[in-house]
């Protein structure tokens, strides 16, 4: 032990039991091997890294293609909602004007014809609906 | 954030902050190797085994190295991850080794201390040390590894330098009494020890 750190109890004994350790318990130094070990672990650890990093880039971008299309989703929703609100309330409008039109012109047949119309564009609406949904892309692929 | 220039390892702190971390590294492993490597063998008693604790912490250190925060400094991470690993290798080893009691006894009876070479004081010495408790060993023999620094094996195994000096004292009173039982209390005897 460094002279300053022997307590003022210190015996012969002591100092040659140190002085004996010392002598005893040199330090260990690592094999000639253990750098070429360290070097590949450390080449195989940078490998490792890149493919983590790697990974981390293909999961960023999975997620914000998710986040993208849940996005575009809810505002395909939301115009589809408003379209209908709106194209109820255009409709009623329509009939509200067209009624006594179609009421002088076409007598006690006018409520026939009123259904019959509204029939027909909505039919034409339905099969423009169905034939546009077909060629739409379909979602899942955009993954 | 502002490095001390008078902090230790500022030039790997100023090399950090200019994220040139290969030559940052190379300056780390160049300071603290043998450092480790002595923390690995004062912890798990094998020099194979050290060997293999000190490499994963160097490798874990390379992997952290850009993402160090200086909450602590340098020496005290690096001493703190290879900490961890001797810890996780001495768990590895309690997991792998199941000896059986008589296989435990035979060991035992292998190392008994009576069939050293009495002639030899070095390994005498080794042996005693070999069976001093665990806690006690661990600081002897890093202290004497590191060249006799009580600041420094506190740093390396994050104790105060107090318990320490407590368990430097307690190991050495252990072996002073184990050589006193032996007859071996003459001092002139050894100042002969070689290493």
């Amino acid at each position: 032990m460094k002279p300053e750190e022997l307590s003022t109890q210190t015996t012969s004994f002591d100092t040659a039991l140190d002085a004996a350790l010392a002598r005893a318990l040199p330090p260990p130094v690592p094999t000639a091997e253990f750098r070429v070990r360290l070097r590949a672990a450390l080449a195989r650890a940078g490998d490792h890294e890149s493919m983590e990093s790697r990974r981390g880039r293909l999961e960023r971008e999975r997620r914000e293609g998710l986040a993208e299309l849940e996005n575009g989703y809810l505002q395909l929703r939301r115009r589809t909602l408003g379209t209908l609100i709106g194209g109820a309330f255009a409709a009623g409008a329509g009939v509200a004007l067209l009624f006594p039109w179609l009421k002088a012109t076409l007598g006690e047949h006018s409520m026939l014809a009123l259904a019959g119309l509204g029939g027909v564009v909505g039919l034409v609406i339905g099969v423009s609906a169905c034939l546009g949904r077909s060629v739409l892309d379909d979602p899942i692929a955009r993954l | 954030m502002e490095i001390d220039p008078a902090a230790p390892d500022n030039d790997i702190l100023v090399l950090l902050q200019g994220c040139e971390l290969e030559h940052a590294f190379a300056l780390l492993f160049e300071r603290y190797e043998g450092k480790v490597y002595r923390l690995c063998c004062s912890m798990l008693r094998d020099a194979t085994q050290a060997e293999d604790a000190a490499q994963e912490s160097w490798v874990r250190v390379s992997t952290a190295l850009a993402s160090y925060d200086r909450r602590a400094s340098l020496s005290t991470w690096i001493y703190a991850i290879t900490r961890n690993r001797c810890l996780t290798a001495i768990e590895r080893r309690r997991y792998l080794v199941s000896m059986s009691t008589a296989d435990i006894e035979a060991e035992i009876t292998a190392l008994e201390v009576g069939q050293v070479d009495p002639e030899d004081l070095s390994a005498l010495l080794r042996e005693l040390v070999e069976f001093l408790p665990e806690r006690y060993r661990r600081v002897l023999t890093l202290f004497y590894y590191e060249d006799r620094s009580v600041s420094e094996v506190a740093k390396m195994l994050a104790m105060p330098e107090g318990t320490v000096k407590t368990l430097l004292y307690r190991a050495r009173a252990a072996l002073g009494e184990q050589l006193r039982r032996r007859g071996l209390d003459d001092p002139s005897a050894w100042w002969d020890v070689q290493p």
